[in-house]
Parts: structure tokens; sequence; C-alpha cells
């Protein structure tokens, strides 16, 4: 539970943030709306005494007067200045007592402090201002407040200032609304996870099938999770499959030689008995080197040891080695090779393979029979066949086959340890290819080697 | 009488091997660590040894190591308990001649000791000769007296490594690794397969047979007929 509180501060923590993050960027926008609002504001101020200015100076002298005059009548918040000044400085119009000091005939427009006389007494306000020459000498000055523009400007400000407050507060309620939402997800993995590693491995990671990051993690998570339980099963099973395989003949050696001792009263017999014995504790030897092999073979990255295998070649190899013992079951043993082919690969493990493949081929292949070993192209893949006239391998038998230590009945008085296909498959996986076991009257086995 | 050096920690395994070696009349030291065991092949200087890989303080492989720097020769049979393809051609890589795993048949370990001893000397003659055989190493052709003997590729090989090693029990292990190159063993009695057909090409009805079936342990060429 103090977990759980340290993730919700911790999203809270998160929320905040983002909230801050958005109120400063939410400020700096506000800010600069501020600002550019402000700015056009003053410009079209500017722009609009400046016409004023022009428009004057266009007039013609005596309608100068009037016009300053009438500019200024219909200034009815007093906003507007206007002044026209002979070249001594005498005011000739208007409602500026002097020519502003310091503001330039250069005909652009400047911010200036002038004084204004009311009634209540004389106050200096900051205006904007243009001055230019008149064609007689005089000077003509036109400005205008700028606090006027300024107040619009602060109106603006303030609505937006007043909508921060809101926007801020939704922000931080929607930030804190998904952080609760995430939170929940961590929460609800991490109560599976921890039902998983309490033992139970039948869990997996809830996800949609929507195409986001935390949804792809979950489907991994689970992908791994369905090998681990897969490999935890196989591990308990062949915890099982070894102890009976082993203890059968280890069990047959004590009883013989138990007995043996009691019983046996010639030297022969006595040799009997320990021949029996070694045969027996020779058979748990060879369980035992088997599945060392297999797990060799199927923990192990051997790629180091991979080059590439002329399969046509290593294929002719295999039926030199099996053809004496399958001419002694009067089995015709062939190779058909469509192509030279080869693979990348182990060349002795794939060698190995294919010889089990044969070996078991020719076991259950009755005397006078056919083994076919075929080399050939699928589609954008290489495939090594190997097929009997045997009786093949039933639908049921199809799953069974690959159990360790299964040996079908019809060959149990044959020697061997059942290991031989889970071999074949181990290297198979090893390589990257498939083993694909066909079922139905006669036997075909194929491994499928796709183009890299 | 030729010395072997046995370097094994067990000493129930030590007993047995050192047992079978003296009954078959080899002279037997035994030192049960790395370290003691290189300074007895430093100083006894034996015909052969035995070491096994794993051991206290200083292993087997680097026994053997030290041993090659120093530019000794001895033949080298290494035993041990691991038996992956990976850990055999580490072990004659670092300078094992032989590698044996554990469990083994004391059998099995004296005809590798026997065939490390007398190893065939690399010879240029071209012909092989064995009592009334006769095989052409260039042409790939053998004859037993005057009859032709058509052998396939591998049987001719088979029948060079017998004839190389004549009168000398050679194990089905050996053979397979030697003859065949495997680094597994097949489950079915492929060797004795092979055997028998080369047997029957070799010894022809009238004549006395020169490949022989040890009972459990292996083959052997006699050219005594």
């Amino acid at each position: 539970m103090g977990q759980e509180h340290i993730i919700r501060s911790n999203t809270f923590r998160w929320a905040l943030a983002v909230a801050g993050v958005f109120a400063v960027f939410v400020m700096v926008l506000f800010g600069f709306i501020y600002w550019q609002t402000d700015q056009y504001l003053i410009a079209r101020s500017d722009k609009m005494i400046e016409s004023q200015l022009n428009f004057i100076v266009g007039l013609p002298g005596e309608h100068r007067l009037d016009a300053i005059k009438e500019h200024l009548k219909q200034d009815s918040r007093g906003v507007q200045y206007a002044g026209l000044f002979s070249a001594d400085g005498r005011k000739i119009a208007g409602n500026l007592e002097r020519f502003p000091p310091g503001l330039q005939l250069d005909g652009s427009v400047r911010s200036i402090s002038v004084e204004r006389t009311l009634p209540a007494g004389s106050e200096t306000h900051v205006i904007r201002a243009i001055a230019r020459h008149m064609p007689n000498g005089d000077a003509l000055v036109i400005g205008r407040e700028v606090d006027e523009a300024r107040e619009i400007s602060h109106v603006v400000g303030q609505a937006l200032a007043l909508g921060l407050l809101p926007g801020l507060c939704l922000c931080l309620l929607a930030g804190a609304w998904l952080s609760m939402r995430a939170q929940k997800r961590v929460e609800e993995v991490n109560q599976r996870v921890q039902r998983i590693v309490a033992g139970d491995l039948h869990e997996r990671l809830p996800h949609r099938d929507v195409d986001e990051p935390f949804s792809k993690l979950a489907a991994i998570v689970n992908g791994m999770l369905d090998e681990m339980e897969a490999m935890i099963h196989a591990l308990a099973g062949v915890g099982n499959d070894i102890a009976h395989d082993l203890r059968t003949p280890l069990t047959r050696a004590r009883l013989a030689l138990e007995r043996g001792r009691t019983n046996a009263t010639t030297l022969e017999q006595l040799q009997m008995v320990v021949d029996r014995a070694i045969a027996n504790i020779d058979q748990s030897l060879a369980i035992i080197t088997g599945l060392l092999r297999l797990a060799e073979i199927e923990n192990s990255r051997r790629t180091a040891a991979f080059g590439v295998v002329s399969l046509h070649e290593m294929l002719q190899e295999v039926r030199d080695i099996y053809e004496p013992i399958a001419e002694n079951k009067d089995i015709d043993l062939q190779v058909g090779v469509q192509q030279h082919l080869s693979v990348r690969g182990d060349r002795d493990l794939l060698l190995e393979a294919v010889a089990n493949l044969v070996d078991n081929a020719i076991k259950f292949t009755p005397e006078g029979g056919k083994v076919n070993i075929e080399l050939l192209r699928g589609e954008s893949e290489t495939i090594v066949r190997v097929s009997d006239t045997g009786p093949g391998i039933s639908e049921q038998e199809r799953e069974a086959v690959l159990r360790r230590f299964y040996r079908s009945d019809k060959i149990r008085s044959t020697p061997g340890v059942g290991l031989g296909l889970n071999l074949v498959a181990a290297i198979v996986k090893l390589h990257g290819f498939r083993l694909v076991i066909h079922s139905g009257r006669g036997g075909r086995l194929e491994i499928i080697c796709p183009d890299k | 009488m030729t010395k072997v050096l046995l370097i094994e920690d067990d000493s129930e395994t030590a007993e047995e091997i050192t047992a079978e070696l003296a009954d078959r009349g080899f002279e037997v030291e035994w030192s049960a660590s790395g370290i003691e065991g290189l300074d007895k092949a430093r100083s006894s200087r034996p015909d052969a040894m035995i070491v096994d890989r794993l051991l206290p303080g200083m292993d087997g492989l680097t026994v053997i190591e030290a041993l090659r720097k120093e530019q000794v020769r001895t033949p080298v049979l290494v035993l041990s308990a691991l038996g992956a393809v990976d850990d055999r051609v580490r072990g004659l890589r670092m300078g094992g001649d032989d590698y044996l795993t554990k469990p083994f048949a004391l059998v099995e370990l004296v005809a590798r000791i026997e065939a490390l001893l007398r190893r065939p000397v690399e010879s240029r003659e071209t012909t092989l000769r064995v009592g009334p055989l006769e095989l052409d190493l260039i042409e790939r052709t053998a004859k037993r007296g005057d009859r032709v003997i058509d052998l396939l590729p591998r049987e001719f090989r088979l029948l060079e490594y017998m004839m190389q090693r004549s009168d000398r029990l050679l194990t089905r292990a050996m053979l397979l690794e030697e003859v065949w190159n495997y680094k597994f063993v097949p489950a079915t009695n492929l060797v004795d397969v092979h055997m028998g057909r080369l047997r029957h090409k070799v010894d022809g009805p009238d004549e006395s047979p020169m490949i022989h079936n040890v009972r459990g342990a292996g083959f052997i060429l006699r050219t005594g007929l």
C-alpha cells in the first residue's frame, strides 16, 4: 500500500509538472498576444495621426486652421492633440501650448510627453506625436494619447488572464485523471506479475488489440511468459520421464545383482548376472548421455560452428553409411537429388539429424521395402525428405512421437533409447528450420530449411 | 616395461585402472593432483599418460599445456566426465592425443593406450601389406594374394585403418571416431554391419579368417595365420 502511495504522488507530481508547463506556455502565449495587440493598436493610432498630419499639410493654408479646429472639436474623449506653430515657436492653433520639446520635425511618430492644462490643473501625459515642417516654415504637430490604446490592451489582457485560471485548473484535472488512469493500468499489471511470480503461470498481462506501446509491451511479455510456461512444463515433464526411464534399467541391474549374489553358485552364473547388470547400467548411461546431448543442443548457441553445408554430398554420405544396414533387411535405399543445394549450418549435427531419420525409416520398414532420401526445393525453402514404405505414423502418434523416450510399440524390441526424434527436433530448431511429420500410410518426415 | 603415468583424483577409479593396466603388463605410476602429476611427468618420463581433466588445484588440461610448452611429446589420453563435443575438441586442442568420456569400459581404455603407444609410423609407402593382404594406396585397390577384392571407398578406408594397426584391438568407438569421423554414436550397430560386409569380402570361404570379432570389445585384424 505504501508502494501505491509513492506511485500516486509520483504521477500527481507529474500531472503538476505538466500543468505547470501548460501554464507557462499559456502565459507566454497570452503575453505574446498582449504585446501584439498593444503594438497593433499603437501602430493603428500612429497611422491615424500620420494620415491626419499629411491631410492637414496637404490642405491650402487657410483651411488648415479650420481643419485643426475641426479635428480637435471631434475629439470627444480628449485624446487628440494638435498644434500649429510658427517658425519662431509661437502657437498659431491647436491645443498644445508650445512645441513639444524633443519632438523631431522629421515626420515620424515619436513618444513624447506634453503638458495638458485642465480645469483641475495641468497634467503630464505621454503621447504619440508626429511633427512636420510646412512649406511656409510653420511646424505642425499631431498627437494622440497612447493610454487609450494601452487601455484596450489592458482589457484584453485582463480577459485573457481571467481565462487562464480556469484553463489551468482544467489542465490539472485532466493531468490528474490521465495519470490516475495510467497508474491504474500499472497497478493491474503489477498485481498480475506478482501472481505470476508467486507461481500462477497461466496469468497473462491484459492488453487490448490497440496499436499503442503499452499494449505492444504487454503482448511481448505475454509471449515471454508463454515460452517460460512451456519450458517449465517441459522441464517438469522431463524430470518425470528421466525418473522413470532411468530407474527402470537401474532397478533391473540392482535386482539382478541382488539375486545373483544369493543364488548364483557357479562362476558362469555370476558372470551372466554381472553381464546383465552392466548392460542395464549402460542403458542408463545412454539415457543420461542422450539427455545431456539434447540439453546441450537445445540450450546452446552453437552457431559458431556453422558453415556452408553441401546437402547433396551429405545425403550421399548418409546413404553410404546406411546402405549395408538397409541391405541386410533387403530394403532399397535411394537418394534423389533434384539440384545441388546448400544451407548454412553445422554439418555434423545435420548429418546426425538425417541419419536419425533414415535410421528410424529403416527400423520401421518391413523387409523388401523402400526408403527414399530426397533433396528438393519448395517455395523459397529447401526440403530434405525421408520417406518409407512402412506403416507410417498415425494421426494420434504424431504428437506422441516427439515426447521423450517415446518408443512406438512397433519397434520396442530394437535397441534404442527413444530420444532420436527429440534430437532431430532440437537440431532442426537450433538451425531455425522446421520438422514436419506427415501422418498416414508410409512414413514421411521433412526438414524444411527456409531461405534466409 | 612400458611406463604409464595416471593422474586421477578419485582413488577408487585410479585403483581399478591401475590394476587393469598392471594385468596387461604396464608399469603404472599414480598421482592424485595436477601439480604432483606434472612434477612426476617431468621427473620420471613415462611412455604414456592418462590425465583426468577435472583435478583439484591445477586441472588436467593445464598440466598437458605446460608439458607441451616444454616440448614433451609423450602421448596423452584425456579422461573426462565432460562429454560434449566442444569439450572433446578443447581437450585435443590443448595437447591431448585422445579423449575418453567417463564412464568408460576398461577394455576401451586399454585399447586406446595401446593405440597411442604404437601409433602407425607415417610411411611413404604406397602399398600396405599385412599377411596376404595388399592395399595400393594410390590406385585404391585391394588384393588378397591373387584375388582382387572389390571395396567401396569407406570399406577401403576401414581396411586401411585396420591394416595400419594390425594385431591390435580396435574398439567400435575408435572406429566410429577415426573411420567415420563421428561425433555421435548412431543408434544402430553401424560398425558391426559394415565390418560384417568387409569380413565377407576379405575372408573368403576357403581362406583363414583375418578379421576377428572380440566379444564385447571390438575387432582385430590378425596377421598370424
